[in-house]
């Protein structure tokens, strides 16, 4: 009798997992259509001014970024009333400070009033359901497996996966990936660089994986793992200010695809206000000034193959 | 020569009246109408079972954000990608949770005994006993397993072990052996005081006394209890993702980041729940086996 | 030269925090000897039984055991508390155990005996009693005269030199109170020195050879069953006598 019950009810539960999809609403991709008017517009701020009432908060833009916000994609320090640690994002510095500030603007948003930022964690990024913010901008890079669950931009930044490490260790003079063999190698959870690692490095040992990088550097410095995978950007940060004589031992693949993009709600009609934002900014040289500005320093680094 | 006493099918009435009959029914209670009332009280429980949990499947599925909700977290094909990948990590879930319960168990009794130990003599042991106990179920199990695994190696003491599993288990062990020594505590004293003194009465020492009529009884009296801590630590093991080892939900949280998807939560939780309930069936089994024999023995 | 009394107390004095429950108490027990323990609840019967093999210190007084002061310094508390067997009212045997093991531990963990021997013994004893046919069932099996019939033979079998019996059948259910009652009759009959507290007036007639009335702490009256049961002295033992009739148990 107990077994008839369990079958019911386990029964309709898994029916319920199974049944067919209502259709879904949105498409996938890059692109997204929507809009009022049926030419496309021309400028970005065209494009925010037609899909008025698509924005979360209407007459302020609102991004997501995550708290603390790190150098060097975000720098000026803290101020006081903003939640957000180490750096204050509404100052618009340090990369995808300098980034947002010119989208908004572009968009017809006057930064930082109109302007809002949220703090947004990685798996609320990407969580099922209507989101907090119009996009978020936290180093997300995109990847084809993720592009059901959100819409991405175009690229933003093409990253450059590297290798920092402290004088000393044992991977501190490598040259090649074949020298990182036996290495026991770290990275953040949820990043490519974590893939790196995997797919292309394939180490003997397992790669230790944290949940913060205040961690990774703890046991860097403990001699528990030999050197960290992070961004290239982020690897200049760590060695110069968190690594105790710490080294970009160097970069992987000067030829990656990899692209840090914004993410969206699927089907928001925004990101092609955003698309048009970040084609006139690579088109007039204003990313690549952008770039200079803030990461200038942070991109020499020889290559390891 | 005395003869045969009451026949072995007699009940006890204990003090009080109470009854117990031979064979207690510990079984599932949400059943037990059933039995009393026949067919026809079948035929309404299952009528109702349906209509409740069918209103329920069907709220949810019409529900507008559910096509997102399956797509996120009932996704089939990252399902089955990364079924093998967690399972395969679980692998070190087990080792884990196992080791630190055999350690827990015997250190946790340890502790509980110290305890109960009388005499004026033992009372140093007995504030260690207890200050033991305040100490390490205040401190948050996370933050335990956080200062073991990175402060320990950071002493840089020769011989000291880096090993991340190891530190991970030595604290699970620290903690657990906290809450586990409280159930043993609350056995040990629950054993009724003729026990004890029924064995010292034939000449039993102390130390004798407790190993082998006090610590038995009081073990049996607790399984359930003792299960309930077990199933805690088995999921505490994936503490040890905060020091940078990937075990099953580690790797559900990579497979899910990558993804975008939460589906590989889901399939964890599944293999979870496969793993425990076959464990609360054997420990009700256990207590029903020896709660027949320890309860209905009580008054004469 | 008078051979030492099985038992002797000497002006024994027992208080549970503030409660003074025994006053002065003085008994002798010859070897061999049976003495009835009757009074009322509270009178402190059980109280005098679990001081006399020290599962309650002494406040004030002393015991002997065969010539052996037990409550002296320094005393090994459990050599002489295998020296006196006790049973009580209820909780007696250990559930987790067989009856044979219930029967065989005291032997073996505190006595050293081999478990060869000490099984020997115990069935021996069970066999004696009519319990052999339980020997490997659990005390739930078994109904609560069986029950207390093994906690006597498993006092027997650490071979001790007094028993003591605290109300070993006010807990059973009246028709099981007999064949624990005979189990007693031919302990006696075989020459055990013991002392019973009981209910069962019929039985401490029958079987004692002396009775001591506990009333309020002390022995207010002791003699033989005759005397006390037809002639007693002190009205106290008058008026509980006359209650015990009432309550129809003689």
């Amino acid at each position: 009798m107990r077994k008839v019950f369990a079958f019911l009810v386990v029964g309709s539960l898994l029916f319920a997992a199974c049944a067919e999809d209502n259709p879904t609403i949105g498409g996938t991709g890059g692109t997204a259509t929507g809009g009022t008017g049926s030419t496309t517009p021309a400028t970005a701020a065209d494009c925010a001014a037609a899909d008025a009432d698509a924005f979360k908060s209407s007459g302020t833009l609102t991004i997501g970024t995550g708290n603390p916000a790190f150098p060097p994609w975000w720098e000026g320090g803290t101020s006081d009333g903003s939640e957000f640690e180490f750096n204050d994002p509404a100052k618009g510095e340090g990369y995808e400070g300098a980034v947002a500030a010119e989208v908004a603007t572009r968009m017809g948003f006057s930064f930082p009033d109109q302007v809002t930022f949220v703090p947004v964690s990685f798996n609320k990024s990407f969580a099922p359901g209507p989101k907090d913010f119009d996009f978020v901008l936290q180093q997300i890079s995109y990847k084809p497996e993720r592009d059901d669950a959100v819409d991405f931009s175009d690229s933003y930044y093409n990253v450059n996966q590297a290798l920092v490490s402290a004088e000393g260790t044992s991977v501190a003079d490598a040259t090649t990936i074949a020298d990182l063999k036996d290495a026991k190698l770290g990275a953040p959870i949820g990043t490519t660089s974590l893939d790196v690692i995997t797919q292309q490095i394939q180490p003997t040992q397992d790669p230790a994986v944290y949940d913060d990088l205040a961690q990774a550097v703890t046991d860097l410095q403990n001699g528990d793992i030999d050197g960290i995978v992070v961004d290239l950007p982020t690897a200049f940060f760590m060695a110069a200010v968190q690594i105790k004589h710490g080294i970009v031992v160097g970069q992987f693949g000067a030829e990656s695809d990899e692209y840090f993009a914004m993410a969206f709600e699927t089907g928001s009609p925004l990101v092609q206000c955003v698309n048009l934002a970040l084609a006139e900014m690579k088109a007039d040289g204003t990313l690549d000034a952008i770039e200079q500005q803030w990461l200038a320093d942070k991109t020499n680094a020889p290559v390891l193959d | 020569m005395i003869g045969g006493g009451g026949s072995p099918e007699k009940y006890q009435t204990l003090p009080g009246g109470s009854y117990t009959p031979p064979n207690g029914d510990r079984g599932s209670k949400i059943l037990a109408p059933l039995k009393a009332e026949g067919a026809r009280g079948v035929t309404i429980a299952v009528a109702s079972t349906v209509v409740v949990f069918g209103l329920l499947v069907f709220a949810i599925l019409n529900s507008s954000g559910w096509p997102q909700i399956k797509e996120a977290f009932f996704d089939p094909e990252v399902f089955w990608d990364s079924l093998g990948k967690i399972m395969a990590r679980f692998g070190r879930n087990v080792f884990i949770f196992v080791v630190a319960e055999v350690f827990v168990l015997i250190l946790a009794l340890i502790i509980a005994v110290t305890r109960s130990l009388r005499g004026p003599v033992f009372t140093p042991l007995r504030i260690l006993a207890a200050a033991y106990t305040d100490l390490f179920r205040a401190v948050p199990t996370i933050l335990v397993i956080l200062l073991f695994g990175f402060g320990a190696p950071a002493l840089q003491i020769k011989g000291v072990p880096h090993s991340d599993l190891f530190w991970a288990i030595v604290a699970l062990v620290l903690v657990y052996s906290a809450y586990v020594a409280e159930v043993y505590r609350a056995g040990i004293q629950s054993v009724h005081p003729s026990q004890v003194a029924s064995a010292r009465a034939l000449g039993l020492s102390r130390g004798k006394t407790m190993r082998f009529v006090v610590v038995p009884q009081a073990v049996r009296r607790v399984l359930p209890p003792l299960l309930n801590d077990f199933i805690g630590l088995q999921k505490d093991s994936a503490l040890i993702a905060v020091l940078g080892y990937t075990e099953a939900l580690r790797e559900a949280q990579i497979i899910s980041a990558a993804n975008f998807d939460f589906t590989p939560f889901v399939a964890l939780a599944l293999i979870y729940i496969v793993i425990t309930i076959p464990e609360a069936r054997f420990v009700d089994w256990l207590v029903a086996r020896d709660q027949r024999r320890l309860q209905a023995v009580g008054g004469v | 030269m008078a051979p030492a009394a099985a038992l002797r107390i000497e002006d024994l004095h027992k208080s549970f925090d503030q409660l003074e429950v025994l006053r002065g108490i003085d008994l002798e027990v010859d070897e061999h000897e049976v003495v009835g323990l009757i009074g009322a609840s509270g009178s402190g019967k059980s109280t005098l039984l679990r001081c006399i093999n020290l599962l309650e210190p002494v406040n004030a007084g002393r015991v002997f055991i065969e010539g052996d002061e037990i409550t002296a310094r320094g005393v090994d508390v459990n050599r002489i508390r295998q020296r006196v067997g006790i049973v009580f009212q209820a909780f007696n045997l250990f559930p987790h155990m067989s009856v044979l093991r219930n029967v065989t531990l005291g032997p073996i963990e505190a006595l050293g005996a081999s478990k060869a021997d000490a099984e020997a013994l115990a069935t021996d004893l069970l066999e004696r009693f009519g319990l052999a046919d339980k020997r490997d069932d659990y005390p739930d099996r078994l109904s609560g005269g069986q029950q207390q019939r093994v906690a006597i033979v498993r006092a027997l079998a650490m071979k001790p030199d007094v028993m003591l019996l605290d109300e070993v059948t006010s807990a059973l259910d009246p028709e099981l109170v007999a064949e624990v009652l005979n189990v007693i009759r031919e302990l006696a009959a075989g020459g055990m020195t013991m002392v019973i507290a009981t209910h069962e007036m019929g039985f401490a007639r029958d079987i004692a050879h002396r009775i001591c009335f506990l009333d309020e702490g002390v022995i207010l009256e002791e003699g033989t069953p005759e005397q006390i049961f037809s002639q007693p002295r002190q009205e106290r033992t008058q008026r509980f006598l006359e209650s015990i009739i009432e309550a129809g148990r003689m």
